[in-house]
């Protein structure tokens, strides 16, 4: 059988594109499931993958990796690396794993959205391949985690996490519902292709699979690296989907997408990733900060795509840059003190040497970080560490679900005031941390309004009793499963304290 | 007498916490019950009397927040006087 180049039969193969007859366009293709944006049919035939694949091909690479992958864990899991790794590591990859194994699932809901109803067959044709690596991520971070049990009951929550309230879950599924879950295939290939996979998860993947190599810990490593090369590929989709927006001229919708998801993914990044380069990841392996990554990987390279498309920076670009400095130092104190809430041993990443790397880092941090550290230090030092644990809730916002931190920013001097903002809306108080979390609130308000943050649920009576124990048993945290300080308050009681 | 949710924080801490109080709590023990979980947790307790602010307004110390016609969840920052 005579084997033809790809180049000479793959665009004939893939094109199968057609003129509907027997049903119409909208009944092909509903539009909470593919909305087209009012660009006509014909014009997304032109949209064009840039990266190229055969499924034989497709499946030979897949199958190599997976070779190779299954093999390094096959030796990895017989030794004690995972024993020996440092505490703030391994919380680290506790957190990672709760928050990405299922939603690798999830995301595989959104890419088969793609390859049923992406609106060219081309696009179609990738989106299955997208729906497989998603389903391969899902299975890979879980069977890793599970693979250690023996070693960490609490790694299955890989697999448990998502099916819980625990809060920092319910502000997961609130923002990958948004982007892929149930969102219409057009949207999709903009908000979770392009805006995070392309931006973000480089961030993730690539920041930690570099970290996890310097700590020693090669399985998650090879984990993340495999995971990424597929992002790598089933990314590209946001690319063309954007040029066929542009060339009809809606560079608004675009934009409007892109900066809707830019900010959401900038949330759970901060809170996910922030606290695990600047505080978990141990001092001696880190090469750079959270917000230097976020320098270079999102801000000057990620920015430089959107300008070759012609779209602009977000419009609250100031205030990301603002948040920079300060949110993740936030929500890291929040973690560490509402820690029976999550499900790894936080760190608090705050003895002498790690608050002079903040400091050099963030100059200034001592000053308006630090002085929380100062109070809760003492506290254990005086032998009271049950006073560095919480009596009640801090209130989250209504659209990333997470704490809201704004005091934090006024008292570090980055906002002119320490008030949250709200929002009267169908006869109910709205709640939100920023300007932009409001902003992605009233682009949609049908979507989101009825949601129920945790502390509305809370208030609302579905938390039985109303107390942190309630609270505790709501989220799906059995005493067992609760967070604790990580590393025992070495952190307070190191024999050097940092005069400055 | 009724339980009351408020949003509250204390001033210097970095969180708005969720903090019950009474509706015919006096100001004066408002900031207390505010600043429980804050002073002395991870802010540093000062020696000063407090005062609660609410809109900008600084709350006299005998009002209480069903006197001033006060909303569940209202904003109520504790300052130091």
């Amino acid at each position: 059988m005579p084997h033809l180049p790809r180049s000479e039969w793959y665009d004939l193969t893939r094109d199968m594109n057609w003129d509907l007859t027997y049903v119409t366009e909208d009944e092909a293709f509903p539009p909470a499931l593919s909305n087209s944006f009012g660009v006509p049919a014909e014009d997304w035939w032109t949209w064009d993958e840039p990266y190229k694949i055969a499924y034989t091909e497709y499946v030979h690479n897949q199958s190599g990796k997976d070779a190779g992958l299954f093999s390094v864990n096959n030796v990895l899991s017989r030794t004690s690396i995972f024993d020996n790794l440092d505490p703030g590591w391994k919380a680290a990859i506790l957190a990672h794993y709760g928050a990405i194994a299922v939603a690798e699932y999830q995301a595989s809901i959104g890419e088969s959205r793609m390859a049923r109803f992406g609106r060219a067959a081309a696009w179609r044709n990738m989106a299955t391949y997208g729906t497989l690596d998603e389903m391969r991520h899902g299975q890979l971070q879980t069977y890793f985690p599970y693979q250690a049990l023996a070693k960490e009951p609490r790694l299955d929550w890989a697999h448990k996490a998502y099916h819980t309230n625990e809060w920092g879950i319910i502000a997961a599924r609130h923002v990958f519902d948004d982007m892929f879950t149930a969102n219409d295939a057009v949207s999709t290939a903009i908000q979770l292709t392009f805006t995070f996979e392309t931006g973000f998860t480089n961030l993730q993947f690539l920041g930690m699979a570099a970290d996890a190599m310097k700590v020693g810990d090669f399985d998650f490593g090879a984990l993340i690296s495999s995971i990424q090369t597929d992002e790598a590929r089933h990314a590209q989709q946001g690319e063309p989907t954007i040029k066929v927006l542009m060339k009809a001229g809606k560079t608004d919708v675009a934009q409007n997408l892109l900066d809707k998801m830019f900010w959401r993914a900038w949330k759970l990044f901060s809170l996910l990733t922030g606290l695990s380069m600047d505080y978990y990841t141990p001092i001696e392996h880190r090469t750079h900060s959270f917000k230097e990554f976020m320098e270079e990987f999102i801000n000057k390279q990620f920015i430089d795509q959107f300008r070759d498309f012609g779209l602009e920076k977000p419009w609250y670009w100031d205030q990301l840059l603002n948040e920079m400095n300060w949110v993740h130092h936030a929500y890291h104190i929040g973690v560490y003190f509402w820690r029976p809430t999550v499900w790894w041993n936080p760190v608090a990443g705050t003895g002498p040497e790690e608050r002079a790397w903040l400091e050099e880092k963030y100059p200034g941090w001592n000053d308006s970080f630090g002085k929380y550290w100062d109070v809760m230090g003492d506290n254990v030092r005086a032998g009271h560490p049950e006073l560095t644990l919480p009596e009640t809730f801090p209130m989250v916002c209504n659209s990333c679900q997470v704490p809201v931190c704004t005091p934090a920013g006024y008292a570090a001097g980055y906002l002119d005031s320490p008030l949250p903002l709200q929002l009267m809306h169908g006869g109910r108080r709205y709640v939100f941390c920023s300007e932009p979390c409001k902003w992605v609130f009233e682009q949609t308000p049908e979507q989101f309004a009825g949601h129920l943050s945790i502390i509305d649920r809370l208030l609302g009576g579905i938390i039985q009793p109303p107390s942190i124990e309630g609270a505790l048993a709501y989220m799906g945290l059995s005493p067992e499963e609760c967070g604790v300080d990580g590393d025992d308050y070495a952190w307070a009681l190191a024999p050097a304290r940092l005069t400055v | 007498m009724a339980m009351f949710p408020v949003q509250g924080f204390l001033e210097g801490d970095f969180v708005v916490v969720l903090a019950l109080v009474d509706d015919t709590d006096p100001m004066t023990v408002v900031a207390e019950k505010i600043a429980y979980h804050s002073a002395g947790k991870r802010v540093a307790v000062q020696d000063r009397p407090m005062k609660v602010k609410r809109e900008g307004e600084i709350l006299p110390d005998d009002s209480t927040l069903s006197g001033i016609g006060a909303m569940p969840l209202d904003v109520l920052e504790v300052v130091y006087a």
